[in-house]
């Protein structure tokens, strides 16, 4: 089975919670964890991770560069460019690597043939490590400034996917990037079901609707975790929402200094203080998700 | 004139310090403060206010007048995205989830009329007018669209078209080239980060993204109490960024964010710190003498 674990918004406990919940689950079940935030991937921190065992380069973004020396500086690149990523700079026409999209269309309207082409750059890097814990893990971390492009979370679940075959894994564990967009897609894509994890504000509430969308898109199954479940107790519409449209909540899991004291551990909170009340609610949705979903 | 707040993680408080800072400055400067976040704008919902004055972000879609195409390939062949395959006899289909509206199938087209300009809704963006005096500008994504690109793009050409003295762009978290695309042309960006090992990490990528652009960075360190915010300094200085701020963990922060009231407009001592934060830059844009 293929589980997501998504929120919308950053920085609700997306990984703090899969850390935790991975760590309640490897002695029962066989898995690969991927941390498909390639933007800014923290599951391995969180997991104790040391060192990669395998690294792969992903070659993968294009970027267009142009020949100022072929160039007749007719700015007809520039015009048509979809992104505005072609800036004059010294009288040169340069492309702006950090932004290009890679669509070529400079290099189709460009009247001067060879003047502009489109280079494979390196997008990323896809590595493979085994935690302490004995599970593998597969993590991505994207070039400061390429295209985010889902292309590394599919490399990424394509590689998990070789692992489950070659050691018998029976399940593949997602955490997901923040927003909707492509990484995110990606990840959700394929999959089984998704845990999508939020806090009780607006802000978190907003995103994780929005997040839940692109699950329905994929016709998939939810559940919710609250986390911070206490850090607003007037604010009741998270779990309105959730009873509305019929999403089973999971858990809800207290605000407790516990989580932030055992990030800087870099460990899951539930070995690094499996006495707090944080560890206690992580239990009990490790229980839900065993009984109801990994079954 | 333009400064950006950004910094690498999700939910550091992004949009907490650009709001604070953005009310804080609105007296030195006419402005306006765009949510480039587009796949999880918040900055109207922090503001307490409804998105207002919808326009649809819509992208060039191709489609095919089979009686006039002359089944090339060609547009196939130069998709970059794979978004246009063919049939054995060349007939071209379109899968719309992968087009990126960048038109080069109908560049090369050789046949006028066979690709014919669809459109596709990608987004929206939105200008709302705040109770503080100036506007907003956001830019939405729809859910189950990959490309935040030309959102972003589009929200903040329709920012910079207000022609304020300055423009506060709110990035999305990450180091992406969407990201990117937010901070071009900004004078400052303003780098908010945790002193915890994932904001450290993070935090680095931006300010690394920062020196890439050539564009001078400041950090602010957010729930400074809950790690090491000397290894943040140490970071910093690296990259030649000065910490200029920190914010502890405060209750007092996220009952005025529950309520949607800015604290920097309050009476709490944090106010102070997001006041300090605003002449900070003013005193870096030289509008301080």
């Amino acid at each position: 089975m293929q589980l997501v674990i998504a929120s919308g918004k950053g920085g609700v406990g997306k990984s703090t919670v899969t850390a935790s919940l991975l760590y309640l689950l490897k002695d029962e079940y066989r898995f690969v964890a991927v941390d498909a935030d390639a933007d800014a991937p923290n599951l391995d921190l969180l997991l104790g991770v040391e060192h990669w065992e395998e690294e792969k380069e992903l070659i993968g973004a294009k970027v267009a560069r142009i020949n100022t020396e072929s160039c007749i500086r007719c700015g007809i690149c520039q015009e048509r460019c979809p992104y505005d990523c072609i800036k004059v700079i010294d009288g040169d026409y340069v492309v702006s690597e950090l932004t290009c999209e890679g669509c070529n269309v400079c290099g189709l309207v460009c009247p001067v043939p060879g003047t502009i082409t489109l280079e494979e750059v390196r997008s990323g890097v896809v590595r493979k490590t085994t935690t302490r814990y004995g599970f593998p893990l597969i993590s991505a971390q994207l070039d400061v400034g390429r295209p985010n492009s889902g292309k590394l979370v599919t490399e990424e679940k394509e590689w998990a996917k070789k692992l489950m075959g070659e050691l018998g894994l029976e399940h593949m564990i997602v955490d997901s990037a923040a927003g909707i967009g492509c990484q995110v897609i990606a990840s959700i894509g394929g999959a089984d079901l998704t845990i999508l994890v939020a806090e009780p504000t607006p802000a978190s509430l907003s995103d994780v609707q929005r997040a839940y969308r692109v699950v329905q898109h994929f016709r998939q199954p939810a559940y919710l975790i609250i986390n911070k479940s206490d850090f607003n107790p007037g604010f009741t519409a998270l779990r309105e929402w959730a009873e509305t449209e019929g999403i089973p909540i999971l858990g809800e899991i207290p605000y407790d200094r516990a989580i932030p004291r055992s990030m800087s551990m870099l460990k899951p909170f539930v070995e690094a203080f499996p006495d707090s009340k944080a560890a206690d609610a992580m239990r009990e949705i490790a229980e839900r998700v065993r009984k109801e979903i990994l079954k | 004139m333009q400064i950006a707040v950004s910094g690498g993680k999700g939910g550091t408080g992004k949009s907490t310090v650009a709001i604070n800072m953005t009310i804080a400055l609105r007296e030195r400067y006419d402005l306006v403060l765009a949510d480039l976040d587009v796949e999880a704008p918040n900055d109207h919902l922090l503001l307490g206010v409804e998105l207002a004055n919808e326009e649809p972000v819509e992208l060039f879609m191709p489609r095919f007048d089979y009686s006039k195409c002359t089944r090339c390939r060609k547009c196939a062949e130069v998709c970059e995205e794979h978004a246009i395959i063919t049939m054995r006899d060349g007939t071209p289909f379109l899968m719309p989830n992968l087009c990126s509206g960048c038109a080069a199938c109908e560049i090369v087209c050789q046949v006028p009329g066979a690709i014919l300009p669809g459109k596709k809704l990608m987004g929206h963006t939105y200008l709302t007018e705040t109770p503080y005096g100036f506007p907003l500008v956001t830019g939405r994504l729809l859910e189950g669209e990959e490309r935040a690109m030309p959102i972003v793009s589009r929200a903040k050409k329709r920012a910079q078209a207000l022609g304020k003295e300055l423009l506060l762009v709110d990035t999305a978290a990450g180091t992406s080239n969407t990201v990117s695309k937010a901070l071009e042309d900004s004078r400052l960006i303003i780098a908010v980060t945790e002193p915890t090992p994932l904001g450290i990490h993070d935090g680095e990528l931006i300010l690394r993204l920062a020196k890439l652009m050539d564009i001078p960075a400041m950090v602010v360190v957010n729930r400074s109490d809950l790690g090491d915010v000397g290894r943040v300094r140490e970071i910093a200085e690296r990259y030649g960024a000065e910490v200029i701020a920190e914010i502890p963990y405060s209750e007092n922060i996220i009952r005025s964010y529950v309520e949607g009231k800015p604290i920097v407009l309050g009476d709490y001592p944090e106010a102070g710190i997001f006041r300090e934060i605003a002449s900070r830059v003013v005193e870096f844009l030289g509008g301080g003498e």
